[in-house]
Parts: structure tokens; C-alpha cells; sequence
């Protein structure tokens, strides 16, 4: 310690006394903005992402501690240690301790084990991964569309697909609450990643590989839909890729599933005789054609069949000359399958066909006269 | 007998001006270049981050025409700061400062460093010039395969294989630049500069030599195959035809990890000079600061699959345990320079000021990175803004931080001028501002959900928080105009430095400000890591 008492500036006091107030002011907004909530995520919906939201406060615990700690004591240093006019000596020149470099090895590496046990137990619930669950559901990530196969509960067989991702539209991926799901992950083209907030988890989505995870949606939860997306960049339309988790009561779900998979059973009625359909084809993320052209006044149809491999959706909508101003708006059909698409008349003039999956790289004209 | 007259270097060898650049050899010319040609690339790469931060200000595509011009922004902006700014940004300072704090007159391999840097330009220039030439790569800076292969919906077109191009000459820029460092640093140190009297700077810049020589090869035979598979239909990593696409993430981050340390300990190194000259004592724990910085270096080798965690194809506690550990070094340097300042004498120049600038902001990138140490919590962050917001708070709030505490303290050395000092403060105030502005509203909404790399979100609850980090994105660009209006004023008529403004005490201060072109007409004893101490208080002040 200094031997002789060192003389504060009322302008150095003035300072300190400013310094305080503003940290205080800071602070007082930060909680009433709702700033200190907003640094926790978003309220957790499964079993899972319960732990880990309690693992998140933990670990926000002791990081909290350790930020005011250190960032106090170099607030201290910069206004207790500042130098002063009559500070014409050198301050004692002190070159380190051993003691002290032990301390401050040895507390932060048990800190730091601590957390990682923690982190692993957690881990071995939130990853575990069940021979039987419930329910399983394979998500098929494609650029720039999910889709969701229900499978048998041996995981074995398809009931059905659900080729529309949003709530909005009459799809979104629907899960029973209460049970226990795995989804299964594939890709047919380039990595993407299953990510729904509300789940505080994500898993990448692999080409050539298969990722299986579990989650168990709260039992109160029914009736509740989420927004999930595609977390890894997968190309131009990276944004557009989002779906919805709709929650239904489990009886509810099971009547959902029987639903699905007789309608899936049930072939399509044949098309009346003497319409025309024209035909469309894609491969490559590519229409074979830039131009057709129909009647007006008259109902047409579209004979579209997707060369692209499974996983990789496409529709053939049409829109206005613009591109954007959708006029008649079709379900996805999925690489490898074909399709009769029926349109209702038009006036004489030009359209776009468009793939509303991919705009960027499928559209053409659609002249009608 | 006959005299033998050897004719001195004269003004007759001089070469004029801009020849003189060109073609220098001189460590100090280059390293100034260095440093020149990053700040041009840092304001590319600042203007690129704002077209980004642009777009995103409101929901709906505004700024830019499509998603894929998007994409490119964020792609060029990452590969633009990573490779063009930090990286020979910090190598620049390393090159000006080594060979002056070791008493050598040039580096080992004067040359070969010309050709370090002239490399980067044209890598530069290659990676930039995909704008013209159909457009910049646009998988991310991380151009994780298939998306980066030659497919529809991947990266057809040019911008792909000219990104790999100049990556791989910065690539070799780097390793030949290492090898010079190592060479200079173990072979070319004055008499009585052992190891453990070296500055920290130096001790830092020779463990990121070798992370740098063993890295940057491994990531070059990932960019090779990566152009195989683009050009001469390899299938290294397309699952399609049997390669595998994670194999490429494990290739990618076994360099770009210890990359991060690669630009980040020679700014710790920077801060380790600049605290104790402004604090009046020695470096608390000099050697427990070089055996943290090894250990990071080491650890830094075993922490790559951290940014893999849900690919579900990493072993996850191994790494999620060393992830953890490498927190424990790190905290050393935190608590040594907090005791470099504990009763010292501090006095608030700029270099000091933005040196305690990167003590706060960099503890903040810290402790968000140990969240992510934790794979559970992981899984809810990754790839979100969460960890925008904290490579950020390492990348700016560290990295940037300590270049611009650099650039304040080495400025008269390299000038012979000062700095303006309200200058130096206005644009620090700006930029502290900007940054907490930009940056902390990026933990938020990324524990709101929204993903990193997105053109376009409809989420109501994300808007003003991206409003905010897009108002702060200007104000860091504001905070730039000081800085350049401070340079040019200070070249011409700046305070006239002197050999030793500072009163440092390491040996580039005891030269002339700027150095001779050999640096030393004579070294003063070197007895302590603090010899210009020892010249100015004898052995009384240990």
C-alpha cells in the first residue's frame, strides 16, 4: 500500500460518481427492457430442450459471475491505479507469482470440469436415441423444400408423404405431444439442417448419411404450431426453407395418420377422356421447356414428370408475367414421380410457370390466345 | 601492402520513390505494406458487411436482387477480413516489430518476405475480380461441399474456383511468411537476447508461426481437392459419386481453428507490449504468459470438430472437454494483464486505451465461446446469430481492437510522428460504441432463433434487434474517418516523436524514429526482456 494518502481531484471523484451512473443507468435499462429475458432462449417445448435451457442458465450463471468479476476488476484498475502528478516513482515492479498462477490455473480448470460434466450428462439424455419410439418420421431436406415421411413404428415402411411444409398450407410435420418421436434425416442433394428454435436443438441433415434424434413435445402442448428452417446454408434459397411443427393430441395424431395413409392407398380417379394434357418435364433443376402456350377460355392440363432424385421437389404454378403475383398455386411432387396437374381457363394473354420451390432456376412463358 | 577500400552504401544506390516500394527488401518497408494493403482490404471487406447489414435492417429483400448476390456479400465479406485483413494484417505488425525487438537488422530471408507480400495483393485481386466475372463465391467463407461443387443449385461459374485460387496463394504467402519468422526469430537474435528475454510479442508470433506451418497445408490439399472435384471430376467429397462431405469439414476446420488463434495471439501479443509501458511495470508473468500462449497453440490443435457438433459425425466429449480446457489458458493472460495494471501508474494514451478496449470486449468473446464448449447448448446456438455475435466479439472486439493498439503505439516508430491523440479518442468512443451496438443485439436474436446467412426473415420479433446491429454496423464505419483523416494529418505535421515517445522498453525504441534501413547503430546490453528499462534505471528498479 502507498505509504503516503493520495489526494483525489474533485474532477477524478466527479468522474468516478459519472461512471457509476451511467453503469447504473445501463443496468436499469438492461432489465427494463426485457434485455436480461432476452438473453435466455426461447421458452423450451420438449423434454429435452427443457435440460438444456436449465444446462443454458447454469452455465449463464457462472458466466455472469465471471464477467462482472473481471470486468470489474479492470474498472477498478483503470480508477484506482490512474497516474497522478505526484506520481514521479516508479511503482513497485513486481514480476509475478507462482502462487498466484497456480490459483488461477488450478480454479478455472475446476470450473470448467465442472460445466463439462454437466454438458455430457445432459448430452446422454438429449441424445439419446431409442430401438423402439413411438413415432418415426423421416425429413427429407431438398433444395429448397422439406418433406416428411410417416413411417411404420419398425421404421421400415412408408404410410405416406407430407410434401407441404407450412401450417398456412395445409402441411407442416405433425407430431403427436406427449410421445416419443425420432426423425430421421436424409438429403438429396447438399447439407441443410433441421432446426426448430423452440427445440433448442439442430442436426445437420447429411447427403449420404442418415442422422436419427428424439424429442418428446410437452403433453400441454397440443394444439401448438412452431417455426423451424433450414439452419445450414444450402444455396440461393436458404431462407425459404422452413416448415412448421404442428402438435396434435395423440388420439387426434392417430386419426391424422389413418387419414393419410388410406388417402395415400387410394389410386387416382383416371383423367376423362379427350382432355389434353401438355407435357413438362425436370431434371437438373431445369424445366426441358421455356415455352407452352394453350387456349383461352379453356380448362388445360399439365402432364409434369420429375427426373430429379427423390428428396427434390418441384410444381409447376402459375403466375403472373411478373413472377411474382401468384395466380394458380399447385402441391410439390417429389423427384421421381409424375403427375396430372390441372389448371382452370385464362385469359388470352402472357403467364409465367414457375417452380415455387426453386424460382431462380424454373420458370418460362405461358402464352395463352 | 594495399588497402582494401570498400566503397560505403551512398546516396548514389538510392532509389527513387515508388521504385524504392516496389522493390524494396527492407522488413520495415514491408511490413508497412503489409499493414497498408490490409487496412484497403478491411475497408472492402467493412463495405461488403454493410451491404449485408443492409438487407437485413428490415424483413423483405430491399437492398440486393436476389438471394444469391446476398449470399456473395457474406461470403466475400468473411473470406475478405479473414484472409485479407487479420491474418496479413498481424503478420505485417510481426514483420515491421520482430526484427527490431530481437536486434536483428533484417528478417532471415528478406526476399522471400517481398514475395509474402506481393502474394496477397494478387490473391486480392484474383478473389475480387469473381465480381466481374459472373460473380463471387457464394457457399460462405466455410464452403462446405456439395453446395460448393460445380452442380445446379451449387456454385457453377467462376467465382467458386477463383476464391480457391487466392485462397491457396495466401495460403502460400502465410507459410513462406512463417518459415522467415521462424528462421529470423531462432537464428538472427542480438547477443544476450535469450528465448525467455524475448518481448511477447515475438514469443506470439512464433507459436502462430507454427500453427500457421502445420495448418495451412492441411487446408490447401482440401482446396486442391475441392478444385479436382470442381474442374477434373473428382468425387472427393460428393456423396452422389461416393466422396464425403464431412470429410471436407474436418480437413477445413483442422486449419481455420488454430486460424482463429492465428489472429488472435499476435493481438495478444500487442496488448502484452502496450500494458505495462502504460501501467510503469513489467509483464505480471512473463513465463506463465509464453506457457499459456504454447498452450493455446497446442490446444488449438484439438479443438477443430467444435464447429461440427451437429453434423452428427464428431465424438462429441472428447472435444467438447478440450473446447473447454482452452479456456483455462486464456484466463491466465486475463488475470496476468489485469495484475500487469494492479498497482501500477496507468496513463490513457490511445494505444492504451484501445488496448483496455480489447481486454473488454474480447472477455466477452470468451465467455459466449464456452457455451458453445457445451454440446447440448450447442445444438440450440449453432449456426445461429449467437455465433455471429461472439467470432465478432473476438474478431473486432479482440482482433480489431488490438490492430488499432498497435497501429496508435508503432505509428511514430514507423513515421517518426505522433498520432493525434483526440483523434485517436473520438474514433475510439465511436467504434466501442458501434461494436456493442452491432454485435450484442446478435446474442439475442440468435437465442430468438434466427440463423446466421439468411437474405430474409419474417419474424416480427427479430426486426429491431437487426435494426439496431444495422445502425451499429454504420456507426463502426464512422468511426473509420477519424482514423484516416488522423493518419493523413499526422504524416504531415504530427508532434515529432522521438526515438522513445512511450517510454518503452523493448529494442525497437532504441533506434531512431523511422529506423535506419540496417535498424541498429549500436544495441544497448540485453540483460532483462525489458532492456531500455535496465539502460534507463539500472538494476534498481528490479
Amino acid at each position: 500500500m502507498s505509504s503516503s494518502p493520495r489526494k483525489r481531484s474533485t474532477s477524478a471523484v466527479r468522474a468516478i460518481a459519472l461512471l457509476v451512473i451511467v453503469v447504473a443507468a445501463f443496468c436499469a435499462v438492461f432489465f427494463y427492457a426485457g434485455w436480461w429475458d432476452a438473453m435466455f432462449p426461447v421458452k423450451a417445448v420438449t423434454s429435452q430442450a427443457h435440460q438444456v435451457s436449465e444446462l443454458y442458465t447454469v452455465i449463464m450463471a457462472v458466466a455472469t459471475v465471471v464477467f462482472l468479476l473481471v470486468e470489474g476488476l479492470i474498472i477498478w484498475s483503470i480508477l484506482r491505479y490512474r497516474r497522478r502528478p505526484e506520481d514521479t516513482e516508479l511503482p513497485p515492479q513486481i514480476h509475478g507469482s507462482n502462487v498466484l498462477e497456480v490459483i488461477w490455473t488450478v480454479i478455472p480448470t475446476a470450473v470448467v470440469f465442472v460445466l463439462f460434466v454437466m454438458s455430457l450428462n445432459t448430452l446422454n439424455t438429449v441424445d439419446a436415441v431409442s430401438k423402439t419410439p413411438d413415432v418415426q418420421i423421416r425429413a427429407v431436406a431438398g433444395q429448397f423444400q422439406w418433406q416428411f415421411d410417416y413411417l411404420t413404428p419398425d421404421g421400415k415402411t412408408k404410410l405416406f408423404t407430407e410434401s407441404t411444409p407450412l401450417a398456412a398450407n395445409g402441411g407442416g410435420l405433425v407430431v403427436p405431444a406427449g410421445l416419443n418421436v425420432q426423425l430421421s434425416l436424409t438429403s438429396p442433394d447438399v447439407i441443410h439442417s433441421f432446426y426448430v428454435p423452440r427445440f433448442l436443438f439442430k442436426r445437420d441433415v447429411n447427403p449420404g448419411m442418415v442422422n436419427r434424434f428424439e424429442f418428446t413435445i410437452d403433453p400441454t402442448e397440443a394444439g401448438q404450431t412452431y417455426r423451424g428452417q433450414c439452419a445450414e446454408l444450402c444455396g440461393i434459397g436458404h431462407w425459404t426453407m422452413q416448415f412448421d411443427v404442428v402438435v396434435k393430441l395423440p388420439s387426434d395424431f392417430a386419426a391424422y395418420v389413418k387419414e393419410r395413409t388410406a388417402a395415400a392407398l387410394v389410386t387416382p380417379a383416371p383423367r376423362p377422356s379427350g382432355s389434353v394434357a401438355l407435357e413438362l418435364k425436370a431434371k437438373d433443376i431445369q424445366y426441358d421447356k421455356k415455352d407452352l402456350s394453350v387456349a383461352a377460355g379453356q380448362a388445360f392440363a399439365i402432364h409434369f414428370t420429375n427426373s430429379d432424385p427423390a428428396g427434390l421437389a418441384h410444381d409447376v404454378d402459375i403466375r403472373q408475367s411478373d413472377g411474382t403475383t401468384v395466380l394458380q398455386d399447385k402441391p410439390t411432387t417429389d423427384g421421381g414421380k409424375d403427375v396430372t396437374y390441372d389448371y382452370t381457363a385464362l385469359k388470352a394473354g402472357t403467364y409465367t410457370f414457375i417452380c415455387s420451390v426453386h424460382p431462380q432456376n424454373m420458370s418460362g412463358t405461358l402464352t395463352v390466345k | 601492402m594495399a588497402t582494401t577500400t570498400i566503397a560505403p552504401a551512398t546516396a548514389s544506390t538510392y532509389r527513387g520513390g515508388l521504385y524504392e516500394w516496389l522493390t524494396t527488401t527492407d522488413h520495415k518497408k514491408i511490413g508497412i505494406m503489409y499493414i497498408i494493403s490490409s487496412f484497403i482490404f478491411f475497408l472492402i471487406g467493412g463495405l461488403l458487411a454493410l451491404g449485408v447489414r443492409t438487407e437485413l435492417a428490415q424483413p423483405g429483400l430491399q437492398f440486393v436482387s436476389n438471394e444469391g448476390i446476398y449470399n456473395q456479400l457474406f461470403t466475400m465479406h468473411a473470406t475478405v477480413m479473414i484472409f485479407l485483413f487479420v491474418i496479413p494484417m498481424l503478420a505485417g505488425f510481426g514483420n515491421y516489430v520482430v526484427p527490431l525487438m530481437i536486434g536483428a537488422p533484417d528478417m532471415a530471408f528478406p526476399r522471400i518476405n517481398a514475395l509474402s507480400l506481393w502474394l496477397l495483393p494478387l490473391g486480392g485481386i484474383l478473389l475480387l475480380s469473381s465480381f466481374l466475372l459472373g460473380g463471387g463465391a457464394q457457399a460462405g467463407w466455410t464452403s462446405y461441399p456439395p453446395l460448393s461443387e460445380d452442380r445446379p443449385l451449387g456454385s457453377t461459374g467462376y467465382g467458386q474456383d477463383l476464391w480457391i485460387v487466392s485462397l491457396i496463394l495466401i495460403g502460400t504467402s502465410s507459410i513462406l511468411g512463417s518459415i522467415n519468422f521462424l528462421v529470423t526469430i531462432f537464428k538472427m537474435r542480438a547477443p544476450g537476447m535469450t528465448l525467455f528475454r524475448m518481448p511477447i510479442l515475438v514469443w506470439t508470433v512464433l507459436v502462430t508461426s507454427v500453427l500457421v506451418l502445420m495448418a495451412t497445408p492441411v487446408i490447401t490439399s482440401a482446396l486442391m481437392m475441392l478444385f479436382i472435384d470442381r474442374n477434373y471430376g473428382g468425387h472427393f467429397f460428393d456423396p452422389a459419386t461416393g466422396g464425403s462431405a464431412v470429410l471436407y469439414q474436418n480437413i477445413f476446420w483442422f486449419y481455420s481453428h488454430p486460424a482463429v488463434y492465428v489472429m488472435i495471439l499476435p493481438a495478444m501479443g500487442m496488448i502484452s507490449e502496450i500494458l505495462p509501458v502504460f501501467s510503469r511495470k513489467p509483464l505480471f508473468g512473463y513465463k506463465a504468459f509464453i506457457f499459456a500462449t504454447a498452450a493455446i497453440g497446442a490446444l488449438g490443435f484439438s479443438v477443430w470438430a467444435h464447429h461440427m457438433f451437429t453434423t452428427g459425425a464428431v465424438f462429441l466429449p472428447f472435444f467438447s472437454l478440450m473446447t473447454f480446457l482452452i479456456a483455462v489458458p486464456t484466463g491466465v493472460k486475463f488475470f496476468n494483464w489485469i495484475s500487469t495494471m494492479w498497482r501500477g501508474q496507468l496513463t490513457f494514451s490511445t494505444p492504451m486505451i484501445f488496448a483496455l478496449g480489447f481486454l473488454t470486449m474480447f472477455l466477452i468473446g470468451g465467455i459466449n465461446g464456452a457455451f458453445s464448449a457445451s454440446v447440448p447448448v450447442d445444438f440450440a446456438l449453432h449456426d445461429t446469430y449467437w455465433v455471429v455475435a461472439h467470432l465478432h466479439y473476438v474478431l473486432f472486439g479482440g482482433s480489431v481492437m488490438g490492430v488499432f493498439a498497435g497501429l496508435y503505439y508503432w505509428f511514430p516508430k514507423m513515421f517518426g510522428r505522433m498520432l493525434d491523440e483526440t483523434l485517436g479518442k473520438v474514433q475510439f468512443i465511436i467504434m466501442f460504441i458501434g461494436l456493442n451496438l452491432t454485435f450484442f443485439p446478435m446474442h439475442m436474436v440468435g437465442l430468438a432463433g434466427m440463423p446466421r446467412r439468411i437474405a430474409d426473415y419474417a419474424n416480427s420479433g427479430w426486426t429491431d434487434l437487426n435494426l439496431l446491429a444495422t445502425i451499429g454496423s454504420f456507426t463502426i464505419a464512422v468511426s473509420m474517418l477519424p482514423f484516416i483523416w488522423n493518419v493523413f494529418v499526422s504524416l504531415r505535421s504530427g508532434k515529432i516523436a522521438g526515438d522513445n515517445p512511450w517510454e518503452a522498453n523493448t529494442l525497437e525504441w532504441a533506434t531512431s524514429s523511422p529506423p535506419p534501413p540496417y535498424n541498429f547503430d549500436h544495441l544497448p546490453e540485453i540483460r532483462s526482456e525489458r532492456p531500455l528499462f535496465d539502460l534507463r534505471h539500472g538494476k534498481t528498479g528490479h
